[in-house]
């Protein structure tokens, strides 16, 4: 898993529970890289799933409740240093649709040895897409806060329904369908 | 969620040992990052060298091959033409020789003897001449000329020369042309003329009787347009397993009419392969006993109206030879013999100059009717010779001249004429040949340098149109007369020499001022009118000037701008006298 997913989770951190409590945690959790994180390296998913717990040992706040709103603060991160993307995109749907054939093609030029997950859509009608994701990684909620996120970003309302899927373990369906708005 | 964490104004120890790790494993992972690039870049660089070596090398041996080719073909084309040159001659001495002989032999037994030698010469030369056609075909240097033919013309031709062999003494030769063949074709007449004859000359030979007929059509549309051509006979046909024989080289099916091998079954073969080369096809088809149709095909290209036309009149007038002064320029005494002989049997006064310096040193302004020059000789060869006359003498001092030559035309037609040559013979050159050419030749220059020098004036009491006769194509005439009176084709005469003479300074002028577009153009209207009016010879000489004008230097252009002076003057002359 890359550096900066890693850097942002502690900059989240800090933001929230102070420098102090990230400190303790880092120095007190059993961590391979030693909490020592660049943008430019690789780490140990694992590492990731490890601080998310401890956080939400510190805080009481539950793991998967954590890993959304890490996928907030994921989405302003990337509008920031990514902004490119999001240009000529008019609704979440694209940008949705847009991860696998252009963000993906753009991390592989920065990184070849990437291991990226993916992430298929169907838009089966105007108001509903649905998005298949798929990795070794059980991050399936810090997807669901990528996906509110950018609703957020085009003032859209959806409901967002997770199922896992019978015949793909490492998979799971988000069925996003918008809401009207009057 | 929101931030209520306050930033402490200093950071821990390990905090800071953190980040300090944490940059020397960026560091070290942007370290091998570059060395990673740096090798896919050397890599990348060798690769797009060794593309480009391999280029390089390729290019090379493609231009070896290309040079090694080109080289191959140049002592090929060489070869053929020092042969061609080398059996031609003495077999022309042999043919003099046996007309001298039989010019002069009155005892029947021996002419006899002498025709039967003829025939076999004959009939040696052919096959001279297939061979060479044969080997030049098989070392793929034969070339096809494009040239204005009028087929009719071509056809008859050949059908004088079929009327004229005792087989064909109660047969008949027919000749259709079809109106779908334009009047003018382009294409190479002498390979045409030898396809046809020799589909004509086998049907002589396998047929007893019953009439040869040549047929030809054009089909297709305008952007295809095809010439068949067929010749028809009702002998004894061919047997189906033979006939994929037939164009194979060395084939010859025996039969009983022939009863010896005759010629060197290289007829249909060559013929195969000069149809091929002129983009056709050849075929036959025949019914064992019942006779055959040979045909072939080719793509046909109308000529453009009032072209030029390269073609002999077969019906011109004959005029004297008696008395004409000629400077004979040649080197080989056969040939001096035989040419002496001849030249004197029509009549002329010959003045024999055994190489180019004699003749350059014989020569003076008015001091001969004609020159006949040999083209090939040491030392000053006949080109060189007559490129000195011109440099010594204006155009107008000069008599017609006729290159005798026994390379193929072709070969040296280009530096003829752009020295102004009136015509090329080829050797071995027979008697009828040279008594016609120099017929022809004083028949163009009527009025100039024609001989009758006792007896003063040319013949003045000739009406005008025999007079016009003399000078325009008949073609041209006949269309002139259509809509036209006499006196107006004299008039029309008249006033395109006025302009002509004009033209030709104007060329002269805006060549001197450099403005070759003018030159270009003045030619061009040149050409045009002369076609117009019937000239040919003349649209010739300014069509030379009109597409050559980039590459003519001062020298060529006054030689060309001379010759057409001198055409013109002589119009005038004839016109007036």
């Amino acid at each position: 898993m890359k550096g900066s997913i890693f850097l942002e989770l502690l900059e989240m951190a800090e933001e929230t529970f102070g420098e102090e409590v990230v400190d303790r945690i880092l120095d007190t959790t059993d961590l391979e890289s030693g909490g020592a994180y660049t943008s430019v390296g690789t780490y140990s998913c694992g590492e990731l799933v490890t601080l998310v717990s401890a956080f939400s040992d510190h805080s009481g706040i539950d793991g998967e409740e954590l890993q959304r709103l890490f996928g907030h603060w994921m989405m302003t991160f990337f509008t920031k240093r990514y902004g490119s993307f999001f240009e000529g995109k008019t609704s979440a749907f694209d940008i949705l649709e847009a991860i696998e054939d252009e963000i993906h093609v753009e991390v592989r030029k920065l990184y070849p040895d990437a291991e990226l997950p993916t992430f298929a859509t169907d838009r089966f009608s105007v108001k509903e897409l649905d998005m298949v994701y798929t990795s070794p990684r059980p991050l399936a909620p810090f997807c669901r806060g990528l996906i509110e996120a950018c609703l957020n970003l085009f003032n859209q309302k959806a409901t967002i329904e997770m199922s896992a899927l019978a015949d793909a373990m490492q998979s799971t369906k988000f069925r996003i369908s918008l809401v009207d708005q009057s | 969620m929101t931030s209520n964490a306050e930033k402490p104004a200093t950071v821990s120890r390990s905090r800071y040992e953190r980040e300090r790790t944490a940059r020397e494993h960026a560091e070290q992972l942007l370290e091998e990052k570059s060395r990673e690039l740096f090798f896919v870049s050397e890599a990348l660089s060798k690769h797009a060298a060794e593309l480009e070596k391999a280029v390089e090398d390729r290019t090379a041996e493609l231009n070896a091959a290309l040079k090694k080719a080109e080289k191959d073909a140049a002592i090929k084309s060489r070869f053929f033409a020092t042969m061609n040159h080398e059996i031609r001659t003495p077999l022309g001495g042999l043919m003099g020789m046996i007309d001298l002989l039989a010019m002069d032999e009155e005892s029947r037994s021996k002419q006899e003897l002498l025709r039967y030698a003829k025939a076999s010469g004959l009939a040696l030369s052919r096959i001279v001449n297939d061979v060479l056609d044969f080997s030049k075909m098989e070392a793929g240097v034969i070339s096809f000329a494009q040239e204005n033919v009028d087929l009719r013309a071509l056809v008859e031709s050949i059908g004088s020369m079929v009327r004229s062999d005792e087989r064909m003494a109660e047969r008949h030769f027919l000749a259709s042309i079809d109106e779908s063949v334009p009047e003018r074709i382009i294409c190479d007449a002498t390979r045409i003329r030898q396809v046809i004859s020799n589909f004509v000359t086998n049907a002589v030979r396998y047929s007893e009787d019953g009439p040869v007929i040549v047929r030809a059509r054009g089909y297709g549309d305008s952007e295809n347009e095809v010439l068949r051509i067929e010749v028809e006979d009702s002998g004894v046909g061919v047997e189906e397993s033979r006939i994929k024989d037939l164009f194979q080289d060395f084939s010859q099916i025996p039969n009983s009419l022939t009863a010896a091998a005759q010629g060197t079954g290289l007829g249909l073969a060559i013929s195969r392969r000069i149809v091929e080369g002129l983009n056709g096809r050849i075929g036959v088809e025949t019914e064992l006993g019942k006779g055959s149709v040979f045909w072939f095909e080719i793509p046909m290209i109308s000529a453009p109206l009032n072209s030029v036309v390269e073609q002999e009149d077969f019906s011109r007038a004959s005029r004297p030879i008696k008395g004409l002064r000629i400077l004979l320029a040649e080197d080989n005494a056969i040939n001096q013999k035989m040419l002496l002989t001849f030249l004197r049997r029509m009549g002329a006064n010959v003045d024999l100059a055994e190489n180019g310096a004699v003749a350059l040193r014989k020569f003076a302004p008015q001091k001969y009717d004609l020159i006949l020059m040999d083209v090939a000789m040491p030392e000053i060869d006949g080109l060189e010779a007559v490129r000195r006359m011109r440099e010594q003498w204006s155009p107008d001092q000069l008599p017609p001249i006729v290159f005798l030559t026994a390379h193929e035309i072709p070969i040296i037609m280009e530096d003829a004429m752009a020295l102004g040559a009136t015509r090329v013979l080829t050797k071995p050159v027979q008697y009828e040949n040279l008594q016609s050419g120099i017929r022809e030749v004083m028949g163009l220059s009527d009025g100039d340098a024609t001989p009758d020098a006792k007896g003063g004036k040319a013949k003045s009491d000739e009406d005008p149109e025999t007079r016009l006769r003399k000078l325009v194509s008949a073609d041209a005439l006949k269309s002139h007369l259509t809509f036209m009176t006499i006196e107006g084709v004299v008039e029309l005469v008249d006033d395109y020499v006025q302009d002509g003479l004009t033209i030709v300074d104007r060329i002269q002028t805006s060549y001197d001022s450099g403005d070759l577009d003018r030159c270009k153009m003045e030619a061009h209207s040149l050409v045009g009118s002369s076609s117009i009016v019937g000239f040919d010879e003349i649209a010739d000489q300014a069509r030379r000037i009109e597409l050559g004008i980039a590459k003519l230097d001062a020298k060529q252009l006054a030689i060309l701008l001379g010759g057409i002076g001198v055409g013109l003057r002589q119009i005038q002359d004839t016109m007036s006298a």
